[in-house]
């Protein structure tokens, strides 16, 4: 997708205007958001401080104690953390290519595209567990494990919205551009592939949680490196403060990953005029 | 033919567009029947009927989008169903809606046709902002589509058409979905434009208003698709009130509408419609 060149002259007045008519009616609603947040973060850790008076520490440990051993963990267990997050930057990074290749094939063509069809659909079937377990079998390397299981899940979800999204493509801009006589290259270039665009990043808002969530199960049974299998160590040990510390910055981490989606999807598809419903 | 027609003569070697016996099928449904007809090089003719007349078959036929049952169609020389390339870069088309493309500024709308036509970047944005100058819209052309009213869109549209230097264009009802201000502004604008640059014009219209503002001629047609009146409007024409009323009646009677109130005031009403 091409950008205009931003030359002094573009930036006239009416654009200027249009800039700030738009902030003041972004900013209440991310404002109302964060507020929202911040309101049930707290209320958790208010109910968690207040169970931990009721429990053994064993089965809730107060937010402090479970504060001291996030602490303890991000200066300690880094290097988990670390390849937990390449793990999942190589597996979605890989099923969004793949997927979207795939879908654009499904969406386009006539001969590959309903044996692609039904190969995704037989593999939307297949339980995550299911996938788990073959991995063990089929690859020594856990690495290759962890790779294979959160591909085979997470590329589902990518190939059939991007389907969705050039079978919802209107016919009529197909036509504008036939009337050019474009190659299927140009097609592609010029119509298809910038409007998927927005499947795709909807399609890694919608799987990111759930990629973490993989990733840390496919940790647990199949690596002894990363989030996952440190997780399984707390929980063989009984440090239920870690196995809290985790699951806090698991939540953390996907937080601080939607939000910067947010913000590369805010800067890429600028030219969406978002519709606000009473 | 019906009997008021104003017959218009056309030589072989002069016409752009020459469709012999034209007939076309959808399943059972007959929307062209045996039409005929020419478009002279350098001319805007209108293609005038009510609405599911088989207007937009016949432009999908010139187009080459689709291909005749029977008859011939040729469009520069060329079938251009079954030669489409040869038309590459040859023809444009706006449209009722103005099919732009949301992510794409105004100017990257306008030089879409000149991108796929291989032209450089800079030779393509060039063209797009000066068409972009023609059709009124200084200032907004690095605005996104949605930023645009529905009067700067379709100028944008026509600007894509124009930008890659067409010998023919299309014009499938373009001025129709907008109010009446805008949409005579607009075809003014765009007759003088086509006339200074001298391109071949094939505009498609429910509404005699438009076709009698900009057309040198109009083929009506009956559905399924044929030509039931063929006239020319000469400039003389179009500044006599009562010759405009005239062959305003005249049209409405061919397509069989109210021509009480269609033409023989000369005052006669500018948005008699024929949906």
């Amino acid at each position: 997708m091409s950008q205009p060149a931003r030359t002094a002259s573009s930036v006239t007045p009416s654009r200027l205007g249009a800039r700030a008519a738009a902030r003041p009616a972004a900013r209440p609603g991310r404002r109302r958001d964060l507020t929202a947040l911040c309101v049930v973060s707290v209320l958790l850790i208010l109910a968690m401080e207040v169970a931990s008076r009721f429990v053994p520490p064993f089965i809730m440990p107060s937010p402090l104690v479970v504060g001291q051993a996030v602490l303890e963990l991000l200066t300690s267990d880094w290097h988990h953390v670390s390849v937990t997050l390449l793990r999942l930057a190589a597996a979605v990074g890989f099923s969004m290519l793949l997927g979207v290749l795939i879908g654009l094939l499904m969406g386009t063509s006539r001969r590959l595209g309903p044996y692609l069809n039904s190969l995704v659909i037989i593999d939307t079937g297949i339980p995550a567990l299911s996938w788990m377990l073959v991995a063990v079998f089929w690859f020594k390397d856990p690495e290759a494990r962890i790779f294979f299981i959160l591909t085979v899940i997470l590329l589902p979800f990518y190939a059939l919205n991007v389907y969705e999204g050039v079978r919802s493509m209107p016919k009529e801009w197909v036509d504008m551009m036939e009337s050019f006589r474009p190659s299927r290259w140009q097609l592609m270039r010029y119509l298809v592939i910038p409007h998927i665009v927005q499947y795709v990043f909807m399609t890694t808002k919608s799987v990111i949680g759930y990629a973490i969530r993989m990733v840390i199960f496919a940790e647990l049974v199949a690596s002894a490196v990363g989030i996952g299998s440190r997780m399984s160590l707390a929980q063989s040990t009984f440090r239920i403060d870690y196995v809290l510390a985790w699951t806090f910055l698991l939540v953390v981490l996907n937080l601080v990953l939607q939000s910067l989606l947010n913000l590369v999807e805010r800067h890429v598809l600028k030219w969406r005029a978002e519709a606000k419903v009473r | 033919m019906n009997p008021i027609a104003t017959p218009t003569t056309t030589t072989q070697s002069d016409a752009f567009i020459e469709m012999r016996d034209v007939s076309k099928h959808f399943g059972d449904f007959l929307a062209v029947d045996q039409l005929s007809m020419t478009v002279r090089r350098g001319e805007i003719v209108a293609l005038l009927g009510r609405t599911g007349a088989g207007k937009s078959t016949v432009m999908s036929l010139s187009m080459g989008t689709i291909a005749p049952d029977q008859g011939t169609v040729r469009v520069g020389g060329a079938d251009p169903s079954r030669e489409f390339d040869a038309l590459r870069g040859k023809m444009a088309v706006a449209f009722q809606t103005d099919r732009l493309l949301p992510w794409r500024t105004a100017v990257e709308n306008a030089e879409l046709g000149l991108l796929i036509l291989n032209h450089s970047k800079s030779q393509a944005r060039e063209a797009a902002l000066h068409w972009l100058a023609r059709v009124k819209l200084e200032g907004a052309e690095h605005k996104y589509v949605h930023e645009l009213s529905g009067g700067m869109r379709q100028r944008v549209s026509l600007a894509r058409a124009l930008a890659v230097d067409p010998e023919l264009i299309f014009l499938d009802e373009v001025f129709s979905q907008l109010d009446h201000v805008t949409s005579q502004v607009l075809r003014r604008d765009f007759s003088r434009i086509v006339r200074e640059v001298g391109k071949t014009c094939v505009f498609v219209t429910h509404r005699i208003e438009d076709a009698l503002d900009i057309a040198d001629r109009i083929y009506v047609l009956d559905a399924p698709a044929r030509v039931c009146l063929a006239l020319s409007v000469s400039e003389q024409t179009r500044r006599d009130p009562r010759a405009l009323a005239d062959l305003h009646d005249q049209i409405a009677q061919a397509i069989g509408g109210d021509t009480e109130s269609a033409g023989h005031d000369p005052n006669y009403s500018e948005n008699q419609d024929l949906s």
